[in-house]
């Protein structure tokens, strides 16, 4: 690859610096002090040397830790799982379906939730399918249930269920975009060759949007797996995610060394399902060329 | 083809998307305290109630005040990183432009807490202005997409023939490039506007309990005489929210027109 | 307008080179446009002729070397003081301006008054067919009435240069050929230099007084177009520039002004000194373009040479018809194009022919 000009290379840096000095100063030294934290002592608001390994040996010994992080694991790929597969049918009645001047009207209609107050979403959910709520009057009132169902004290399934229709719309888009790419023309070819329309689907147009459903994955893996909100309003908070687990650590019992370990732990294992779900795609990219 | 199917599954899709908000205007109107069916009557009480709220005006000012702030610094920041990406090839550009991207793929509340252990360690007080600084970290990225397709879809001629034509960079940069790439600049403003006016993590860990709208809304709701008047919010703010999001589609939509491209799909 | 060595010279390039990092983009180029000349810059894509474009118009720095612009050394001059105005390859039209703004962008800080830039504007859209087109919204116009916009709005300035950058390539044929006439006379109507980029070496040929054919970097031939389509420099540009047949050849002596060579197929020839450019190192062969060569129908004469030869391949292209033949009994094969004129019949593969050609029509490249 040719070197950069000199020139060049000075006036992009010059350009990019207000940027770059913001998101150095605001976000690497704090995940960096947060890093360092992690390898520290203390409680209670302080922090002391030497450097130890002794918080992540904690985090690995303790199974409530552990716990957790399989939880919200858990959560996460349940809620991406169920909105991808929710998700896909749409995305592609859309692509196929319908006359490209409809299209964006499509796409918006389905884009306005997403856009509109998530906590006023989350909110409803809570109001939705909490102890007297409406979904447990309408039951009652309609003689279908006989006591309080209060779904919203299930815990995790509650949970997964707000999330999913959460970030429902979130899914569509980049599934969408993948199916667009499409050449109409491959599809005919596969019929052409005799194959039947679900088989051509399955051969040639599934493969070929794997991309845009690893990216929907993703996009929608990592804000479940990091939700704060829905844990603490749905399920009456009994089920805590990394994100509330966190609050507890650093905020509530003001450990900084553990709950710093338990973010960088965290981060990596948010780190490790994104790079897998990234390797899966250049997978799918390298074989569809 | 048709597919009946297909389109009762899409049809049934967004109703599920859209049942929570469906009920906001239901109930936002319901003349009674107790959200539930069967509806005993219309009232615009919950608007009166809501529109004498004080503390909720002094969150709703809050929330205008940062949501402002982050959407003018944010789109700032992202135009100065978008502009440098598309344009030059510098050392160091892949991790500098990774690390304005990272909160896009890190869970917020890492964002927020290693912001706020820094903040706390170092003595700085919270306030509106912190979470301004944290949300900003967060809408960046946002804004950064939105420029850089805005950019990229400008031809690097346009900019020469400029020089060439006389102007000077700042000129070109003013005559040429600033009105083509406004509508991407007028999208990146507001889509950063919604998404700090929502946000909720980082208002309340980096706001220290200061009365912002999200989280003002949060605490409400767990108070259910409150609930009405939070509908008839929701209200307002979807509302809100979809002008908001057809001016943004609409301009993205001009912008295309303008120089001369294709429609190729939604946001993002 | 046809080259004349009396001009004044308008460009001069000494030694030029130009790196992108490692990657060697132009090497070494020397030479001089003349004022008022029509010059094109031909080659296959890569070879640096739009950079070098490119470095007349101040967007690329050189690495090394002197450009000179009547007389001044642009070194350190940006492109908006240099004296040269640019129609790109994508016409560059302001997508958010009229036509007339577009047309009258460079006349921002002209001291005129506005009703005469508005004239001046005019006059610009006049002198390329556009006259009363000024208030159209720039991005509902048609491809040719897009690059009739750049000519204005470049033209306008007076530049003492005009760089065009293979603006006709983005044409259709038609289209192409009509611009390829319009853009002549326009040279000719305004005087000015006009430097054009192209990879089409048909459009290189009718459109220039000369052409520098370019290679990998380097200007492989500078020359007036007959001369580099008669005698060209090397196998290379012979084979770039039109249809060349090559027959292998071995030199058999060379005296002062004459070379001797025997061509497999077509016999011993004396060439001229100036049908053999100097050596580039390659193994010798001989070079004759297909219209040269002529088949003799029954009781015809050839009027200097003639070789007997089958036919191996007929192309049929209407007014014409390519013949590919194999050459006195040997494995070489010529093609040659034949005009279909009345009573002379298309012949079949597998006749035996003979095959009239001219010494002085050969290239020698060794």
């Amino acid at each position: 690859m040719a070197a950069t000009p000199r020139s060049e290379a000075r006036a992009g840096l010059k350009l990019i610096s207000p940027t770059a000095i913001y998101v150095i100063v605001l976000l690497a030294l704090p995940l960096a002090t947060v890093l360092v934290y992690s390898m520290m002592t203390g409680g209670r608001g302080n922090v002391s040397l030497p450097l130890t390994i002794a918080n992540y040996a904690e985090l690995w010994s303790k199974p409530v830790y552990g716990y957790i992080l399989l939880k919200s694991l858990l959560v996460a790929l349940s809620v991406t799982f169920i909105t991808v597969v929710l998700a896909y049918p749409v995305a592609y009645f859309v692509s196929f379906h319908v006359k490209p001047d409809r299209k964006s009207l499509w796409l918006f209609l389905i884009t306005i939730p997403f856009w509109t107050s998530y906590i006023i979403r989350v909110s409803l959910w809570f109001v939705i399918l909490g102890y007297d709520g409406i979904l447990d009057k309408a039951l009652m009132s309609l003689g279908i249930m006989n006591t309080q169902l209060n779904f919203s004290s299930y815990g995790i399934p509650a949970i997964i269920f707000v999330l999913a229709h959460a970030y429902a719309p979130f899914a569509v888009l980049p599934i969408f975009v993948s199916l667009e790419k499409v050449d109409r023309s491959l599809l005919e070819a596969g019929q052409d060759l005799g194959e039947s329309r679900w088989v051509t689907f399955l051969r040639v147009t599934l493969p070929l949007s794997m991309p845009g459903v690893i990216a929907a994955a993703l996009i929608v893996f990592i804000p479940t797996v990091g939700d704060y909100v829905t844990p603490k309003l749905v399920g009456d908070g009994r089920e805590p995610m990394i994100a509330n687990f966190i609050e507890t650590a650093l905020l509530k019992l003001r450990n900084y060394p553990q709950g710093s370990a338990f973010a960088v732990v965290s981060m990596l294992m948010v780190g490790i399902v994104s790079v897998v779900f990234v390797l899966l795609n250049r997978r799918f990219i390298g074989g569809s060329k | 083809m048709k597919a009946p199917w297909l389109r009762g599954f899409t049809l049934f899709y967004l109703l599920f998307l859209y049942s929570p908000i469906l009920l906001l205007p239901i109930f936002a109107f319901n003349d009674s305290k107790v959200v539930s069916f069967p509806l005993s009557g219309f009232t615009t009480n919950w608007f009166v109630e809501m529109w004498a709220d004080k503390n909720l005006r002094i969150a709703a000012k809050n929330s205008l005040i940062i949501a402002l702030s982050v959407a003018t610094l944010s789109t700032i920041l992202g135009i100065f990183a978008a502009r440098a990406s598309v344009r030059y090839r510098f050392p160091g550009k892949a991790p500098l432009m990774g690390l304005i991207m990272l909160p896009l793929v890190l869970p917020e509340m890492i964002v927020a807490m290693s912001l706020l252990v820094v903040l706390l360690s170092i003595g700085v007080p919270l306030s509106l202005l912190t979470v301004i600084m944290g949300q900003v970290l967060i809408c960046t990225p946002f804004a950064v997409a939105i420029l850089t397709s805005a950019f990229q879809s400008l031809d690097r001629s346009l900019e020469e023939a400029a020089l060439d034509l006389g102007e000077t960079q700042w000129s070109t940069f003013r005559l040429i490039i600033l009105p083509l790439v406004m509508p991407g600049i007028l999208a990146s403003f507001l889509i950063c506007f919604t998404i700090s006016f929502d946000e909720f993590i980082i208002a309340n860990f980096l706001g220290s309990g200061r009365p912002i709208l999200s989280v003002y809304i949060f605490g409400q709701f767990r108070f259910p005489s409150k609930v009405p008047s939070m509908l008839a919010l929701g209200t307002v703010l979807v509302c809100f929210s979809i002008i908001l999001l057809g001016f943004a589609e609409y301009m993205r939509r001009r912008g295309i027109a303008k120089a001369g491209g294709k429609d190729a799909g939604g946001f993002l | 307008m046809t080259y004349s060595d009396d001009r004044a010279t308008m460009i001069e390039f000494k030694d030029v080179h130009k790196y992108y990092g490692d990657y060697h983009a132009l090497r070494g180029i020397n030479g001089t446009i003349k004022a008022g000349e029509f010059f094109s810059l031909l080659g296959p894509s890569g070879c640096g002729k739009t950079t070098l474009l490119r470095t007349i118009a101040g967007f690329e720095d050189i690495s090394s070397g002197v450009i000179m612009i009547d007389g001044k050394d642009m070194a350190g001059v940006a492109a908006n003081a240099r004296p040269t105005n640019m129609v790109f390859q994508s016409y560059a039209i302001f997508p958010h301006m009229s036509v007339a703004e577009n047309v009258g962008f460079g006349l921002r800080k002209d001291p005129r008054s506005k009703e005469e830039k508005a004239r001046a504007v005019a006059e610009a859209l006049e002198m390329v067919g556009l006259k009363g087109y000024g208030n159209r919204a720039a991005h509902a116009l048609s491809g040719g009435q897009r690059q009739r916009v750049a000519l204005a709005r470049a033209l306008i300035l007076k530049p003492k240069v005009l760089l065009l950058d293979e603006p006709l390539s983005a044409l259709d044929k038609k289209m192409r050929e009509h611009m390829q006439v319009e853009l002549i006379k326009l040279q000719r109507q305004v005087g000015i230099t006009f430097i054009l980029v192209t990879h089409d070496q048909e459009e290189a040929l009718v459109m220039s007084d000369r052409i520098a054919v370019m290679f990998e970097g380097e200007i492989a031939q500078l020359a007036d177009p007959e001369t580099l389509y008669r005698r060209p420099a090397t196998k290379k540009v012979a084979d770039f520039i039109g249809t060349m047949n090559f027959v292998p050849a071995t030199i058999l002596s060379e005296t002062g002004n004459a070379v001797e060579v025997d061509a497999k197929g077509l016999g011993r020839v004396m060439l001229d000194i100036d049908q053999a450019p100097a050596k580039a190192g390659e193994s010798p062969v001989v070079g004759l373009r297909p219209e040269t060569l002529t088949l003799l129908y029954d009781d015809q004469k050839a009027p200097e040479r003639e070789t007997d030869g089958v036919i191996d391949e007929v192309i049929y292209f209407g007014d014409m018809t390519y013949y590919d033949v194999y050459l006195g009994g040997t494995d070489v094969e010529v093609r040659l194009s034949m005009r279909n004129v009345p009573g002379r019949p298309v012949l079949d593969v597998g006749e035996k022919v003979r095959v009239a050609w001219s010494p002085s029509a050969l290239v020698l490249f060794r």
